[in-house]
């Protein structure tokens, strides 16, 4: 009996030392920043893809905009609802509504879909200068709502966020 | 040695009777008290069940003081990255002060971190020569305050891609999955 009440208080000891008591994140996102022209690197002749533009420059609606090298292909406003609920001292915000739309739009637009696709849809996040960094986080976190199923080389289903944030620096 | 009747024997080798008087109860409650291990040892198991269970592997990242992090629900775990630090107007790479960012909300209008770009590139340049041969991640994560302005995260971001981090991600604290 002693020695397993001994084990135990180890035990205990050890987890309360070592114990993370806040759990950190993040979110990915690839920086969209203007560079110098580069006319002596070769470039891929790569088929030009759909990409979902979402514009958050109002503040009264949302932007999104579905390009193919530059071409508009379709436009939606969606409605600007922030819904801010306090997580301790942290006003957290979220865009359902936005959320919801994206996913519409990925169903009917979006181009990588099947399992087997390796490759994912691309977003392209636009601000203002003005707009605080927790409603940005709220944009990306909605974006990265939306997931699809993707096969790993094991074989096996894992469901994964369905497009690649970029995050636009223009 | 001889089989004794159970009972209590502290302290009566001590041939004081104020001591056994004291030890067996005297006129008032026993010094000595029983515990019940049964309920000892639920304690303890539920204990080590909470503690396994909240127990992450993955070492805690130090926040800066004074930043309030966003929270959302859809992350990625933590990876190992230069860590640069928005807070007030003061901005920190891995902990060291690099620069400000009062000129970039004095003027409203992005611009490079010259502080942040070349710790960015030394730091850059010591991993390539630390891992040679080796795909170099190009990750940087951000930590933020949630009220600081696209302008300050827009520069800081831009000078981390010029300083060979194109990758940027962006530190939050985990919000518990709701079903949607």
């Amino acid at each position: 009996m002693i020695p397993m009440i001994d084990l135990l208080m180890v035990t205990i000891s050890f987890l309360l030392i070592t114990a993370v008591w806040s759990h950190m994140a993040r979110l990915n996102a690839d920086a969209q920043v203007p560079g110098p022209p580069r006319p002596t690197d070769e470039i891929d002749k790569v088929p030009p893809e759909k990409q979902l533009h979402i514009e958050m420059r109002s503040p009264e609606k949302f932007v999104l905009i579905w390009k193919q090298s530059g071409t508009v292909i379709s436009t939606v406003d969606v409605p600007r609802k922030d819904v801010i609920q306090m997580e301790g001292s942290v006003r957290v915000v979220r865009f359902p509504d936005l959320a919801a739309k994206i996913t519409t739009e990925w169903n009917s637009v979006g181009t990588h879909k099947d399992a087997t696709d390796k490759k994912f849809d691309q977003a392209i996040l636009h601000t203002d200068n003005e707009t605080p960094y927790g409603a940005i986080v709220g944009v990306i976190d909605a974006v990265y709502q939306i997931h699809r199923p993707l096969q790993t080389p094991s074989g096996k289903i894992e469901s994964l966020p369905a497009f690649n944030m970029t995050f636009s620096v223009n | 040695m001889p089989v004794q009747e159970p009972g209590r024997r502290l302290m009566h080798h001590v041939h004081l009777k104020f001591v056994k008087k004291r030890v067996s109860g005297g006129n008032h409650r026993s010094t000595n008290a029983s515990l019940s291990l049964t309920s000892m040892i639920d304690f303890l198991v539920v204990t080590v069940v909470f503690l396994l269970m909240t127990f992450s592997a993955s070492n805690e990242t130090p926040v800066s003081k004074g930043v309030n992090l966003p929270k959302a629900e859809n992350t990625l775990d933590m990876i190992d990255a230069p860590i640069v630090a928005v807070s007030g107007s003061q901005v920190m790479v891995d902990g060291a002060p690099a620069g400000n960012t009062r000129a970039i909300e004095d003027a409203k209008r992005m611009q490079r971190i010259d502080e942040v770009f070349n710790i960015l590139k030394s730091k850059r340049e010591l991993w390539k020569q630390t891992h040679p041969g080796k795909e170099f991640p190009a990750v940087v994560v951000l930590q933020v305050d949630q009220e600081v302005q696209a302008v300050v995260v827009k520069s800081v971001f831009q000078t981390a891609a010029f300083a060979g981090y194109p990758n940027v991600s962006f530190m939050v604290n985990v919000l518990p999955k709701t079903a949607h």
